[in-house]
């Protein structure tokens, strides 16, 4: 593992494409920086509500109803700040912040721009804990995934093994697994287990935590996604290691190896590469999964772009959903590859 | 040595990299909104009125706060401000204001509407969400007085004449509805009974029927009168208000743990309270722009 | 030390596959030191009783014995004589076995292809391990390869890399099961000449093979291999000049003429 890092990471075996690459990104990355330097002030766009707008935020202040929401969102670039009142008549202003300018974002461009910047930042969950958007979506696949991963190894290496009863209560799990819908497993974690058990989920957290529901949810989710995720993860590391020819376990017998350490040592480092490719079509299937956790409350990138349709009645809202989850897949291809590449050195 | 500088450049470009994926500056503070959402505690010295209400015997998830489950996400009862995170509307406002006559903090827990009578007393004290009071649902749980009066209302796209008098008029029509709600129910039994022929077209957000209403996918929305109040009141020149059935009006309530009966007494003490000075109607007025009748 | 009499000797080992029998009840004698070729036409059983040797096919009845201690024991009847595990590893351990098809470790340099079971099966010193492979690797003439990936290797320089992990592990009877049959006719003389060195060496050799000139040359044994059954054996110049079987005469020619 530790020389797999340094390999990635040794820029002497880089190829002249993979630099050019990097020195693309940097460029950009140092233009974000530059231009979000030079981006107004929070305290700049609050100061330009209207003065109507002014004694409405005012007039709150004293009341214990409040009316006006501002929002304020700050996005790498540009920034939007808006003041909203609710209700039936509806009142409100919009701004957008670039390059030490806040403009008018109530029609036309300014508007799209602006609902652009406050729709992405309001899926990538910025502002808010991890349990939100886009963060939510990453860290549930990527932590499923893995457990995934694991678990399907343990299920594959049992189902292949010798031991029938081992080998029968492996492919049983994987058979339920694979055998019925993940939003009703979904179901079953979040809802007939603690009723069956009698506890529920957010007491795993501190009373008084306005967050347990959600952590308590995320943790069900979790266990959901990865006993999920390992059944199909099982296949695929079974499928990879019966491609592993005959003659390698024969060499390995004939050495004295042991069959543990046959499978350890010989067998699955030979098939990791034969797996990547199939993970990373189940971990992109797991990403787009990941919206399903709508069900029990989590608000993923899909949840989040649904609701904003609902309340803004406005479609498009699912520009900068597909954008980030082009990016989320773009960038863990790229891992998948590199780790692919990583393992087919010797051939 | 070399390889630990390139090691830690790495981690400093991947470290940028993922903050340009997460696409955030820095984390802003919670709008201003949003503070007094949760605080909202007497904090105008309103411990006296707190006083009024004997909280003995109540049971609440944690102390002193009322969790609300809420199925944030239909306007005009409960929605997100447009920061994302507020949750603002008629539910809200009755509700929070419960919570603060009653001396409690509020927590709004958003929630999906399936299985959200199961989280009571689990994930949440109550449910303010607009719930229909139902025989059904009384069997499990407890209901406060309803807090709104709600009739299932015919909405045809505007420049549509059709005379709707009553459901029967919708035969031979394709109809949207929201998912398992009253109207779903509603418009099912007249179907199911074989009282009018009409084509059901069930959707998950009661936005996806207005949608498919502007696009002719559907000749009509059956929707609950408050939700049609709402989208008239934004969209006046879309929509036509076709039928409102007077005769059957059904009531929103808050739905509470089967054995909390102490919380259900105290809210129904509030509400009544509310009703008497004024609050529930001016709240009405301000989110659908019409004086309840 | 040797109080053995053979080296390994095998009683009346069968295997059936189903109803077809593979091998018929055979009974060989290896003295220490001895080469012996074994030789016949294909599907006659050749490789699967030297597979059987090691345990890589299961028999279905007979013994062996691996200098002079019982090794593996299964009656017809299916009843197998237990032996203690140590001991059978132990024995397993004095055959090293070369494959037709090399079976090196793809994902493993040279190196680490042969230092592997000494290591991870004798647990011996990592370093006196790498020094006793290059060693090896010299002596096989590929001590510059050592930090390739096999894949990166012509045949024959695999099969030579084959030996010598089979070596690293210091059997006292190496097992060839055809190993120069995958290769290119101009590989196989450096992989023969190892041999050769190898059996000079005073090395037991059980060498499955076509290579009639090897066998000629090297041999202090010829079995020839037909149908399950050992027909013939003898010195080379019987085998080859004198045979008596029509069965081995018909072989020869055949392979001969060609």
């Amino acid at each position: 593992m530790k020389s797999f890092l340094k390999g990635l990471i040794n820029v002497k075996n880089w190829k002249k494409k993979t630099k050019v690459t990097w020195i693309i990104v940097l460029v950009v990355i140092a233009v974000c920086i530059v231009l979000s330097a030079l981006k107004p002030s929070e305290a700049d766009m609050k100061a330009m509500a209207s003065e109507e707008m002014q004694a409405m935020i005012k007039a709150d202040e004293g009341s214990s109803r409040k009316r006006v929401t501002v929002t304020y969102n700050s996005l790498i670039i540009v920034n939007y700040c808006s003041f909203s009142t609710s209700g039936a008549k509806e009142v409100t202003e919009k701004y957008v912040g670039f390059v030490g300018h806040a403009f008018q974002a109530d029609e036309g461009f300014g508007k799209f721009a602006g609902q652009m910047v406050n729709y992405t930042y309001r899926m990538l969950g910025c502002g808010e804990n991890l349990l939100h958007g886009a963060k939510l979506t990453l860290l549930l696949t990527t932590l499923s995934t893995a457990i995934g991963v694991v678990l399907g190894t343990l299920l594959a290496l049992g189902k292949i093994s010798k031991n029938k009863v081992l080998s029968k209560v492996c492919g049983g799990y994987i058979f339920f697994f694979r055998g019925t819908p993940l939003l009703i497993q979904l179901f079953v974690i979040y809802y007939s287990v603690p009723a069956i058990f009698g506890f529920a989920w957010r007491d795993l957290f501190a009373v008084g935590d306005t967050q347990a529901v959600y952590k308590g949810a995320f943790i069900a989710a979790l266990i959901a996604y990865g006993l999920n995720s390992g059944a199909y993860c099982a296949e695929i590391v079974r499928a990879a290691i019966q491609s592993i020819e005959k003659g390698q376990h024969e060499a390995a017998k004939a050495l004295g190896l042991s069959y543990s350490k046959t499978m350890r040592l010989i067998i699955i480092p030979q098939s990791v590469r034969r797996m990547v490719p199939p993970l990373c079509n189940e971990f992109i299937m797991m990403i787009k999964d990941a919206s399903m956790v709508f069900a029990i409350s989590l608000m993923d990138i899909t949840t989040i772009s649904k609701n904003i349709m609902t309340s803004e009645i406005s479609y498009i809202v699912f520009l900068p959903a597909l954008i980030i989850y082009l990016i989320i897949t773009a960038f863990f291809t790229w891992i998948f590859n590199a780790i692919e590449k990583k393992f087919s050195l010797y051939e | 040595m070399k390889k630990m500088t390139k090691i830690v450049a790495l981690i400093g470009a991947a470290v940028m990299c993922a903050s340009v994926i997460a696409g955030c500056g820095n984390k802003t503070e919670a709008p201003a909104a949003q503070e007094p959402q949760e605080n909202q505690t007497a904090e105008n010295g309103e411990t006296t009125e707190a006083s009024k209400y004997d909280l003995s015997g109540i049971k609440l998830i944690s102390d002193g706060v009322l969790s609300v489950g809420e199925e944030v996400g239909y306007p005009p009862f409960e929605d997100f401000a447009e920061d994302g995170v507020t949750p603002i509307g008629y539910d809200v406002d009755i509700i929070t204001e419960v919570a603060k006559r009653l001396g409690l903090e509020v927590n709004i827990v958003n929630t999906a509407w399936d299985g959200i009578f199961a989280g009571i007393d689990n994930n949440y004290d109550v449910v303010c969400s607009a719930c229909t009071i139902t025989e059904e649902r009384k069997e499990s749980m407890l209901f406060s007085e309803p807090y709104i009066a709600n009739y299932q209302a015919v909405i045809l796209k505007a420049g549509n004449d059709k005379k709707i008098e009553s459901f029967n008029d919708l035969d031979g029509m394709t109809v949207a509805v929201q998912k398992e709600t009253t109207s779903d129910e509603l418009i099912s039994d007249y179907k199911s009974t074989g009282t009018i022929d009409v084509e059901i077209v069930a959707n998950e957000k009661i936005l996806s029927c207005f949608t498919q209403l502007d696009n002719g996918e559907v000749d009509a929305v059956v929707v609950d009168s408050t939700v049609a109040d709402g989208y008239l009141a934004k969209n006046p020149d879309a929509y036509v208000y076709a039928y409102k059935d007077d005769s059957e009006a059904e009531y929103f309530g808050i739905a509470i743990g089967k054995e909390n009966t102490a919380l259900k007494a105290v809210i129904d003490e509030v509400l009544a309270d509310m009703e008497a000075d004024g609050f529930i109607a001016d709240t009405y007025s301000y989110w659908f722009g019409v004086t309840e009748e | 030390m040797d109080n053995f009499e053979y080296i390994l000797e095998t009683e009346h080992v069968s295997k059936n596959f189903g109803s077809l029998s593979v091998l018929k009840d055979i009974n060989l004698k290896v003295k220490k030191g001895e080469v012996i070729c074994i030789i016949g036409p294909s599907g006659a059983g050749k490789s699967t009783y030297l597979r059987s040797l090691n345990q890589l096919e299961k028999i279905s009845s007979g013994k062996i014995f691996i200098k002079g201690d019982l090794f593996l024991h299964r009656e017809k009847d299916h009843t197998v004589e237990r032996i203690d595990k140590k001991t059978q590893q132990k024995l397993l351990l004095e055959m090293g076995m070369c494959f037709q098809r090399f079976n090196l470790f793809p994902h493993k340099t040279v190196l680490e292809n042969i230092c592997l079971a000494p290591i991870e099966v004798k647990h011996e010193d990592k370093e006196t391990v790498k020094k006793e492979a290059m060693e090896l690797l010299k002596k096989v003439g590929l001590a510059e390869k050592a930090n390739e990936f096999p894949n990166r290797l012509s045949g024959g320089q695999q099969q030579r890399v084959a030996i010598a992990r089979a070596l690293a592990m210091k059997p006292e009877i190496m097992l060839f099961d055809e190993p120069t049959s995958a290769l290119d006719p101009e590989l196989v003389g450096d992989v023969l000449q190892v041999m050769k060195d190898l059996a000079n060496d005073g090395m037991t050799m059980l060498v499955v093979t076509h290579e009639m000139g090897f066998a000629k040359e090297v041999a202090d044994r010829v079995l020839f291999m037909a149908d399950g059954i050992i027909a013939e054996e003898g010195t080379p110049d019987h085998i080859f000049n004198h045979p008596e079987n029509p069965r081995t005469q018909s072989f020869l020619r055949s392979i001969l003429n060609v």
